[in-house]
């Protein structure tokens, strides 16, 4: 989530610098994964009037205008922008002004007539915006004031990384008690008077309560929804990533980025009948704002009229229920949803909303009505109108509960490995909103606040100790010395001796993908059972090995490929027979190509053969200790002839063998040696 | 006469060039018919007074020639070593004749480090499988269906329902069921999750650790960390920086960062101009 941090000021300001105060938010747990100010450096650049502007006599494309900024004498300065024109405000950087792209704004004359500095563009000023010719300011803007100041520029964007149990820092007012637990400054929720008057138009009622313990709604009549968004929020949404539509939409993703309650509009003229929040009926289906038309499953929770869905709860509106410019009734909804209901129903229908995004990790079911009076008052400041009074549905039964935790100073001392001292323990409980409802002096008995749904047992409440209390002043302690020493019996080698003794014979280890390509499955071993993936990353990476040969033989190719073609491989890992525990078991392989030795000086270059091999394998074996045995037989991947059973006391335990020449060709490899044995060390 | 013989082997052992001249001369000087031993059988035709003078005489020649014979042969024998020597002498700067080292691979001497670090500390390496099922791999990890730390793991699925392990924590699970505490083990492994691009491969290595004991607290975990960090590292003061995160299976939970071990947290292409690398 990005949050503008002057607007975190307007809420909570702690006396330190923006980056002082990321990286406390950072160590709260709140990671900041960037901080990155809203303009570049510039200074000098102001607000200033076109007092008058006149074509430049030598030059068709230039204006002449007298610009005041505020000092007793106007400015001459020309401007090559179209839309300039007389009684313009507009962006001024006067002389001796450095823009980010480095020009240095100096007088100068052009086609003969001087000129006192430049009229911009917000892009010149390295700040987003519409880069048509120059920016037009408000008519009211102050004459002669800092850019910076009268844009805000001097603002900070930080983005968090908010973990899955931190739903409640969705919003500038969760990040703003935050930082209130953490500098210890007072913090209020500012009242959001609502003046409002008659009974709200439209009907409502939930049929599924669990899903939806609360729904609120309100019609606010007579809107103009044509008006402009008001500056102040256009800056405070866009700073938050939020792009702009209509005045009513405006304030309800204000509202959402504000206090964490997602909202939504319909247009009340447009609703027929009475609203319910029910499940979908399976095969119902909506056009959603984002014009996509989806057929809805029957465990979807739906806002619907007499006739049609109007929404997915919590997820998205609908398209033919949506507020317009043109909007002059709407119904304003404000509900809490069951985080469990909501859950994985955006992503199966493709979408991800900033609604839903909430919903899934939970709302604070405490905000409700005060969002709804929060966007009710900027409605009517905004867009005019009358509001009802509003409509709750609300089933107390299912709200969540609040649970009652206890706990003890030796607990918390048990878990951190230090005392914390019991005064400062009940200041941070204060601080973080914990209703203390009884308390000795080393126990508490915590009832955490709305908004603090992931905190339920004692392990919660000592982890908001310790990270307030600041993880890099924890103490550390070494670990007792009591662990027993392991028992290892001295003829047990294990998987590391085998692999160093492969390497000492000229066995490079390689690690492959444990699933492999339906193509190699087939080829190396078509008869054993086909471990498929539902969701690969493509075909070649989408069915479990049974063997580590199509790895090494994969490894062979495009070794061949670079040139390297004396080479030996090998590979440890599992192998599936099947998706059960038991069936999956460690193997070890390798693999042979090429020549003996590198090519040299002394003689002619002699390719490897399955003595090679089998002298390689002998080898590793010896290390057992026990009495392998080969017996000629038949394997799919190997040629019919020089293919050998590996047995261990009257079973089979591996197989060794020249690769097929059928198995080769389709493969375009070398003729090559291969071993696997199944293996059983630690 | 012995004069005569004794001159004429001396000159012809002088001359000779091989072991087969010399071998020839011993036998015609002192061979069954050679000429000293025809003199030393003529000794019996001699009055008793000349016999042991005159024997005295030839068995001194036999002598001197023997000598002479000795002499030349260890001469001869040395020309013949260096002769061979000469034939024989190779470029010693070639290369040798042999199968070249293989080698592990990075991951395994990563993994193979990291357990004999934990080792020393009695930590015992365990081990599960790579298929998973939902319970040990999300719901016994207190990761509930439609948890939003599901959306975060990309997992892969199977028909059946099974997974392939997103961590290692399943090992705790499994280690857990079947072994009494108190606990420390490892479990080092391959994990899998369904995102490939230049910075992620659908599958990679993780270890984890879990000790269970009646006194083990957070503090211990994290002087543990930093130890083992330093050990790995090899640099005594590495900074090391805990920050509170989340997991839903660990409380209180901590994210490591290490100061950059390329730019020493100056601030680099490598940690992202933060001076701190998570780990």
């Amino acid at each position: 989530m990005n949050i503008s941090t002057t607007w975190l000021r307007e809420w909570i300001s702690p006396k330190v610098s923006d980056e002082v105060l990321a990286e406390q938010l950072t160590m709260a747990g709140l990671e900041v994964e960037g901080i990155t100010s809203v303009a570049p450096y510039f200074e000098k650049v102001v607000v200033g009037h076109v007092l008058s502007c006149e074509k430049h006599p030598d030059a068709d494309k230039l204006n002449l205008c007298q610009v005041d900024v505020g000092e007793s004498e106007t400015l001459q300065i020309i401007c090559g922008a179209k839309n300039i024109r007389t009684d313009l405000k507009v962006i001024v950087a006067t002389v001796g002004a450095i823009l980010p792209n480095g020009l240095k704004i100096k007088k100068a004359k052009l086609r003969g007539i001087e000129s006192f500095g430049m009229i911009c563009s917000e892009s010149e000023l390295g700040i987003a915006g519409n880069s048509e010719g120059i920016s037009e300011l408000d008519a009211d803007a102050p004459i002669g004031q800092n850019i910076r100041k009268h844009l805000n520029l001097d603002d900070n964007i930080i983005e968090l990384d908010i973990t899955p149990n931190r739903g409640d820092c969705f919003s500038v007012l969760g990040v703003a008690r935050e930082v209130s637990a953490n500098y210890l400054i007072d913090f209020e929720l500012p009242n959001f008077a609502v003046i409002s008057q008659g009974i709200s138009s439209i009907a409502t009622s939930v049929s599924n309560t669990i899903a939806c313990p609360k729904y609120l709604t309100r019609s606010i009549l007579g809107i103009d929804n044509s008006v402009q968004t008001p500056q102040w929020m256009a800056d405070k949404l866009m700073r938050s990533g939020q792009s702009l539509h209509s005045p009513v939409v405006d304030i309800t993703n204000f509202v959402l980025m504000e206090l964490g309650q997602p909202m939504h509009a319909f247009d009340a003229d447009k609703v027929q009948g009475a609203i319910e929040v029910r499940n979908a009926k399976s095969g119902e289906k909506v056009e959603l704002l984002n014009e996509s038309t989806v057929e809805l499953k029957d465990d979807t929770l739906v806002i619907a009229d007499d006739n049609s869905v109007l929404a997915i709860a919590g997820v998205m509106g609908g398209l033919a229920s949506a507020t317009l410019n043109n909007t002059n009734n709407i119904l304003l909804e404000s509900a809490f949803f069951e985080p469990v209901s909501i859950a994985g129903k955006a992503r199966n229908y493709g979408l991800h909303t900033e609604s839903s995004l909430r919903f899934e990790r939970g709302v604070d079911f405490g905000i409700t009505e005060i969002a709804m009076d929060r966007a009710t008052q900027l409605i009517i400041e905004i867009c005019g109108g009358k509001a009802s009074d509003v409509k709750a549905c609300i089933d107390k039964s299912a709200l969540p509960k609040l649970p009652a935790i206890n706990i003890t100073q030796e607990k918390i001392q048990k878990v951190l490995g230090f005392e914390l001292d019991s005064d400062w323990i009940t200041e941070k409980f204060q601080s973080l909103g914990f209703e203390i409802n009884q308390q000795s002096n080393n126990s508490w008995r915590i009832t955490p606040p709305s908004f603090r749904f992931d905190i339920r047992i004692p392990a919660d409440l000592i982890e908001e100790l310790a990270r307030l209390y600041g993880y890099d002043k924890l103490p550390v302690q070494k670990l007792s010395l009591d662990a027993n020493i392991n028992v290892i019996a001295e003829a047990q080698i294990d998987k590391y001796e085998v692999m160093q003794s492969l390497v000492a014979r000229g066995y490079q280890e390689v690690i492959t993908y444990s699933f492999i390509s339906e193509k190699y499955h087939d080829l190396i071993s078509p008869e054993a059972k086909k471990i498929v993936l539902s969701n690969p990353i493509s075909a070649e990476l989408s069915t479990m090995r049974s063997s580590l040969w199509a790895g090494l033989l994969q490894t062979l190719e495009s070794n061949q490929r670079r040139g390297h073609s004396d080479a030996r491989f090998f590979e440890i890992g599992l192998c599936f027979a099947g998706v059960e525990a038991s069936k999956q078991s460690n193997k070890l392989a390798g693999s042979i190509t090429g020549n003996r030795f590198d090519a040299q000086w002394s003689g002619e270059p002699t390719p490897v053969d399955f003595f090679d091999v089998k002298a390689d394998l002998e080898s590793i074996l010896a290390l057992t200790g026990a009495k392998f045995i080969f017996v000629a037989g038949e394997h799919s991947a190997l040629q019919k002839g020089q293919t050998a059973k590996i047995v261990l006391d009257g079973k089979q335990v591996g197989w060794m063998g020249a690769l097929s020449p059928v198995v080769a060709k389709e493969l375009s490899l070398p003729k090559c040696y291969l071993f696997e044995i199944n293996l059983k060390l630690p | 006469m012995v004069d005569k013989i004794l001159d004429g082997a001396k000159s012809a052992i002088e001359k000779a060039q091989s072991l087969a001249e010399l071998e020839n001369l011993r036998v015609s000087i002192l061979g069954k018919s050679g000429e000293l031993t025809v003199l030393l059988k003529g000794l019996g035709k001699l009055s008793a007074e000349e016999r042991p003078k005159m024997g005295g005489i030839i068995n001194q020649a036999k002598v001197s020639v023997q000598d002479l014979l000795t002499e030349r042969k260890n001469i001869l024998e040395t020309i013949a070593l260096e002769k061979r020597l000469l034939e024989e002498k190779i470029d010693v700067s070639l290369p040798g004749r042999n199968v070249e080292m293989g080698g592990l691979h990075p991951v395994t001497i990563t993994l193979k480090r990291i357990q004999s670090l934990f080792a020393k500390n009695g930590f015992k390496v365990e081990t599960g499988p790579e298929i998973e099922d939902d319970f040990h791999n999300f719901t016994a990890l207190n990761i509930p269906k439609h948890h939003p730390a599901r959306a975060m793991h990309d997992t892969f699925y199977f028909d059946e329902g099974s997974v392939l392990r997103t961590h290692t924590s399943p090992v705790q699970i499994r280690t857990m069921e079947n072994q009494k505490p108190p606990l420390r083990i490892i479990a080092p492994g391959r994990v899998y999750r369904c995102d490939s691009d230049i910075t992620h491969t659908p599958m990679f290595h993780q270890v984890e650790g879990l000790i269970v004991d009646k006194d083990a607290n957070f503090a211990q975990l994290k002087g543990l960390l930093i130890d083992f960090l330093r050990a790995y590292f090899e640099k005594e003061d590495l900074k090391v920086r805990f920050r509170p995160s989340y997991f839903p299976f660990t409380e209180p939970s901590a994210e490591a960062d290490i100061e950059c071990v390329i730019c020493g947290g100056e601030g680099c292409r490598v940690c992202k101009k933060t001076g701190w690398l998570e780990y």
